[in-house]
């Protein structure tokens, strides 16, 4: 669960619960799919909101932002005055917001995470509040297991360690957790940015349509990226400025804490872009001018992984861009194993780049799942065929015009299905042919074709 | 355990004399610029030789899977050892042309259903790609052959032997593919390999029970 609405909040659904544990709290609950763009949809008017009191907010993702307070404590007389503002002006808007104040975006973004609802946390030694919490907040499993096991268990713990020794037994990462656990986030990079860095578009016609959007924004963001990559760099906040048909400019700031991937960048700025021109498609016009300015930029452009390889990855993805202009957005896709017994029930289709979380969890037992090796052929939805039996016993199955004879099979093996929906029964069967093997379903008399052992 | 032979095509035509040679371990390895082409009618296994082909490959980058039906599935896929493989949908044979050959231009390896109705000319185009690009492809005719010259490699199904049910006892365990190997990839020569699937990650060739072609044998 990443959200539950008042009534499903009030029988005790909350975050982070599995979405079983969730509907035995809750059975009348409809569970929707998280989708981030239409969470950043609604999370722009929030932004807006915000940049009333304070410019230039960083969003993080949607429902996070940090907020850069050096002038607007002067500005508004105090950190307190200021979180006061804020946090009346968000719940007049009734909303409930969680604030965090400290120093730094790390130590912030904690601060918010422990935070109650409408009761802001203003951190006055970042330190100490560091100290006390948990070494999992580094959110690295494996890094966090060996600390376990070396008895470090807090960031207390960690940053009485020498640096030294943390940084020859751990390497980079170790370093990193070092220093969060000091509250230094990652030094902002002194270099200066070339201004050709940035990249611009043009369009004659303005961009209103959701494809036109999300096409513009892979594009721009894959040859920013590439671009930052060639110099050896890579980009930890990007300011997205827009220029609408009617010559208003608009411009937010996305922030990440690993440096943004082509993939992550994209998926930001069509957000972005989908929520202005949704926002500009009731007024008039739409974008005829996109840019991507990159800053606090780190040396992590040229780390390779191990075993891949970035360049062919990097056109690997350019290739799968450029067939999806040719088949469309449904013809290149993605899977992902999900819970099931019947092999179309074990995947999870999904447009390639996009996020799609399985509905069934893979790793439970699933006791009567179809057993391995899995075919290579599958139907996603089973096609009826005819097979004759005698005393329930498959003779022969029609394959288009011949009748093939059964050499053997194996089975039945029974589905019960959602009884408690009307399902009727499913009898599985293995059947082996002269011409292959398939696995076929059997349910009220009526036998289909589910998947072909090719 | 009961051993079903499903298919005997051409069983008159077959030379038990001849052992595989140990390169013939290599005819599973899609190299660079060396179109494989794996013929045979549905339900012998050649969907997961193709995936067996990938997924040394994509261990390095993602690794694209062409699909005309509609129908082929990841979990065979995983199954063998294909990481995060990207599947293409494209049924239709008038721009499947022109999806395969943006796919040769980016990808590293493709295994790739080929429909009826495209053309040899741009097969061999296509072949002619992958060799200047040094891509891994992998072609499946869904109906007849390809035209000679197109594949490096071609591999024929002949026959499989499933072995694991009875009579509504057991399940589909495993199965042996005798497969003709022929074309440049196998020296010129015609010759029978087998190839043994466990149902496993990996598939093996099996030296010792290996057959040649009766008149074109070796040995």
């Amino acid at each position: 669960m990443v959200a539950a609405d008042e009534i499903a909040s009030s029988v005790g659904v909350t975050r982070g619960m599995g979405r079983r544990e969730a509907e035995g709290l809750c059975p009348g609950a409809t569970v929707l799919m998280r989708d981030l763009g239409e969470e950043f949809r609604r999370f722009e008017p929030v932004v807006r909101m915000i940049e009333e009191i304070v410019p230039r907010v960083e969003i993080v993702e949607p429902g996070s932002v940090l907020i850069p307070i050096k002038g607007a404590v002067r500005y508004y007389g105090g950190e307190d005055a200021l979180v006061d503002l804020l946090s009346g002006k968000l719940r007049a808007a009734g909303l409930r917001a969680r604030i965090g104040l400290a120093d730094g975006p790390f130590a912030a973004t904690w601060a918010a995470r422990t935070a109650g609802d409408d009761e802001p946390r203003v951190v006055s030694d970042t330190r100490s509040f560091l100290a006390g919490l948990d070494i999992a907040v580094i959110d690295h499993t494996d890094l966090v297991s060996t600390f376990r096991w070396l008895g470090v268990t807090t960031l207390g713990s960690l940053a009485e360690l020498p640096r030294d020794a943390v940084a020859s037994r751990f390497g980079d990462i170790g370093l990193s957790a070092h220093r969060l656990s000091h509250g230094e986030d990652r030094a902002v990079g002194p270099r200066s940015i070339p201004a050709e860095l940035a990249v611009e578009s043009r369009w004659e016609e303005p961009l209103e349509l959701t494809d036109q959007v999300a096409f513009a924004a892979r594009g721009m963001a894959v040859k920013l990226v590439e671009g930052l990559r060639r110099e050896g760099i890579a980009p930890h906040r990007i300011i997205v400025e827009a220029e609408t048909g009617d010559g208003e400019v608009r411009s937010r700031v996305w922030r990440s804490t690993d440096p943004f991937t082509e993939e992550a960048l994209a998926d930001r700025v069509r957000w972005q872009l989908q929520a202005w021109v949704d926002e500009r498609r009731r007024s008039s016009g739409g974008i005829v001018r996109l840019r991507l300015d990159p800053s606090d930029l780190s040396g992590e452009g040229r780390q390779l992984g191990f075993f891949t390889d970035e360049a062919a990855r990097v056109e690997a993805e350019r290739a799968f861009a450029r067939v999806q202009t040719l088949v469309g957005q449904d013809g290149v896709l993605q899977a992902q194993a999900q819970g099931g017994r019947l092999p179309s029930e074990r995947v999870a289709w999904f447009r390639w780049q996009d996020d799609v979380v399985p509905v069934r969890d893979p790793s439970a037992p699933w006791p009567g799942a179809t057993p391995a090796p899995s075919p290579a052929l599958v139907s996603l939805e089973p096609q009826p065929v005819e097979v004759e039996w005698d005393d329930g016993m498959p003779v022969r199955i029609r394959l288009g015009t011949r009748w093939e004879p059964v050499l053997t099979w194996a089975g039945p093996w029974r589905l019960t299905g959602s009884w408690w929906k009307g399902e009727s029964p499913v009898d599985r069967y293995q059947l082996v042919t002269s011409v292959g093997a398939f696995l076929c379903l059997v349910r009220s008399s009526i036998t289909y074709l589910a998947a072909v052992y090719d | 355990m009961a051993n079903t032979v499903l298919a005997e095509t051409f069983p008159d035509q077959w030379d038990l004399r001849t052992r595989l040679r140990e390169r013939d371990t290599d005819l599973l390895v899609l190299q660079p610029g060396r179109p494989v082409e794996l013929s045979g009618p549905v339900g012998y296994g050649l969907t997961r030789i193709g995936y067996r082909m990938l997924a040394e490959p994509s261990r390095s980058a993602p690794v694209a899977v062409l699909d005309v039906r509609g129908w082929l599935s990841p979990l065979a896929a995983w199954e063998i050892g294909v990481q995060s493989p990207v599947f293409v949908r494209c049924s239709d044979s008038a721009v499947w042309p022109r999806v395969a050959s943006a796919l040769l231009e980016g990808v590293p390896a493709m295994y790739a259903e080929v429909p009826g109705g495209v053309s040899d000319q741009d097969l061999r185009r296509l072949a002619a790609l992958a060799r200047a690009r040094q891509s891994r492809v992998v072609f499946r005719p869904l109906i007849g052959e390809l035209a000679s010259g197109v594949g490096y490699l071609r591999l024929r199904a002949r026959e499989v032997h499933w072995e694991g049910p009875e009579r509504g006892h057991g399940r589909l365990r495993g199965r042996r593919l005798v497969l003709e190997a022929s074309g440049k990839g196998a020296a010129g020569m015609s010759r029978m390999i087998e190839v043994d699937d466990a149902g496993t990650h990996d598939l093996r060739v099996v030296s010792d029970l290996a057959v040649g072609q009766a008149g074109r044998a070796f040995g």
